[in-house]
């Protein structure tokens, strides 16, 4: 599998204190990528550099083999990198419409807009049918598939997931999961955050156990499962 | 009953003036997450600007906005970019005092310039009237209150009809999915900032003309808008709007029902009413429904 994202050497954190230590990791293109570790292990931290939040104090990121790193937010979304952030990010006085299309808010062909919602509406019904709702009105599945179909607004080649299924009961965590197996399967590259790990892994392509700042274990996410030890670390408290 | 009509008129008229001025500072504090205590300092340096082209080219203190508010937009934005850009940590406490800053800066130099006398800007409106009824309503309340119209509403189309508008939207409801989304926040902050100052000099001019004023004038003027978008609700341009008015048709009524004593007095028992119904304002958001 060709990489779409690779991370190498990365050091970054916040304000004094360095939360990610000499990283390096690669996002095949087509697959699932999904990091799970303990809390503070800086798997947000990872998605927050790749996404232009956070510029790392040491080392390089490359998306198709070009820098990143020192990018805006903006610019990154330009190259084809969305990120769905770990809390609700709908604009919740704003209706369902209005927030899917600002998804394409750097896009300024009408035309192709009109496509990508009328694309988006056929992947994800409920946007037609509660277009004129505020989006706090949504359960909290609901609010979370709109925010994918806003990230694919701008036809991502990678969307990043930080904890989709943080807060949702486990029928919508079935559902959440179902969708992003279905944007894989629909030709996009994931990398994914999830406490979840068996979720997460049994999702994923690859698997990256990350723990203070540092990858522990890697390796086809099935396969990770099956290790005793991620079993012994997470599995047991998770699942 | 004539009397309490004619108040709560007056009320209506001087309450859009305040709702323009207020616009301002709740529209920063909504995109930015600062409480801009210079918003008083910067409503009568706009009436400042106004007096200075009236009295050296006898210019007609509203045709003066031509001049004065995109200059006020302009300076705006570099205020924002020199003293609130670099505010990255704590920001909501720090921009209290940086704000209270540029206030004191502000009175300094026109106190330097124009000495602490009161001034008032002056017009053929300003005392000549008309009558309604039994009463009269002096012209310049009226033109004051069609400006402040004019402005809230292109403020309104703005933000609901542009995509600009849907951009400052978005950054006031959640500015880290508004980044994520390609918002240029600090562009949208600056821009902000400078509309922020420019309804503070339209303000400045309505209040200018209906008040003498000094340098100093802001203080009194900063507690009152405060109190404003508090009760309407931080961030919420709506909100100011209609909390405006309660808070200049209620004093005014109290003035002439039972004493101008009273009449602040009045309010802000209103104000206190509705913080214990609901904390965040009139139509404030409940800090959980940002997250």
């Amino acid at each position: 599998m060709a990489a779409l994202l690779e991370l190498e050497g990365v050091t970054a954190g916040y304000g004094g204190g360095d939360i990610l230590h000499e990283l390096t990791l690669t996002v095949g293109e087509g697959g699932i990528t999904c990091i799970v570790g303990p809390n503070g292990a800086g798997k947000s931290t990872v998605l927050r550099v790749v996404s232009g939040l956070l510029r790392p104090r040491l080392g390089s990121v490359r998306f198709r083999g070009a820098s990143i790193v020192g990018q805006s937010p903006r610019a990154i979304l330009r190259r084809g990198i969305v990120q769905v952030p770990q809390e609700r990010s709908l604009f919740s006085t704003m209706s369902v419409w209005e927030n899917v299309r600002m998804g394409a808010y750097t896009v300024h062909d009408r035309a192709l807009v009109a496509r990508r919602l009328h694309e988006v509406c056929e992947t994800f019904p409920i946007i037609r049918e509660r277009r004129h709702e505020p989006a706090a009105s949504l359960s909290g599945g609901q609010q979370k598939i709109v925010e994918f179909a806003r990230a694919l607004m701008l036809d991502p080649a990678l969307v990043v997931l930080d904890e989709p299924s943080m807060g949702l009961d486990p029928k919508t965590r079935t559902v959440v999961f179902d969708t992003i197996r279905a944007l894989n399967q629909a030709g996009r590259t994931i990398l994914l955050v999830e406490q979840n790990a068996r979720s997460g892994l049994g999702l994923a392509s690859h698997g990256v156990v990350l723990e203070s700042g540092r990858i522990r274990l890697e390796g086809p996410g099935l396969a990770l499962l099956d290790n005793p030890e991620i079993g012994r670390l997470y599995l047991g408290a998770t699942g | 009953m004539t009397l309490v009509l004619e108040a709560a008129v007056l009320g209506i008229l001087t309450g859009g003036v305040y709702a323009l001025m207020a616009s301002g500072l709740t529209l920063i504090f909504g995109v930015m997450r600062i409480i801009n205590v210079g918003q008083g300092a910067l409503v009568i340096l706009g009436a400042y600007l106004s007096f200075v082209l009236f009295r050296t080219w006898h210019v007609d203190p509203f045709l003066s906005l031509i001049v004065t508010m995109p200059v006020m937009f302009a300076l705006g934005v570099v205020l924002q970019l020199i003293f609130i850009r670099p505010l990255t940590t704590d920001r909501e406490a720090l921009s209290v005092l940086v704000t209270y800053a540029i206030a004191l800066g502000i009175e300094g130099i026109l106190g330097y310039i124009f000495s602490t006398n009161y001034v008032q800007l002056r017009a053929w409106y300003e005392t000549a009237s008309f009558a309604i009824v039994d009463f009269h309503i002096t012209y310049v309340y009226v033109f004051g209150f069609l400006l402040c119209l004019a402005i809230l509403g292109a403020l309104f189309l703005m933000l609901y009809r542009t995509t600009f508008g849907a951009a400052i939207r978005a950054t006031m409801l959640n500015r880290t999915a508004a980044q994520l989304i390609g918002i240029d926040v600090d562009r949208v902050a600056a821009l902000a900032f400078g509309i922020g100052m420019a309804t503070a000099a339209a303000g400045g001019v309505v209040f200018g003309i209906t008040n003498a004023f000094n340098p100093g004038s802001h203080y009194d003027l900063i507690s009152r808008l405060l109190t404003i978008i508090v009760l309407g609700g931080l961030g919420s341009l709506r909100g100011a709007v209609i909390a405006a008015l309660i808070m200049l048709v209620t004093e005014d009524i109290t003035a002439v029902v039972v004493s101008p004593v009273w009449a602040s007095f009045a309010f802000f028992v209103i104000l206190v009413a509705v913080l214990i119904v609901r904390p965040q304002g009139l139509f404030g958001l409940r800090v959980r429904d940002r997250i």
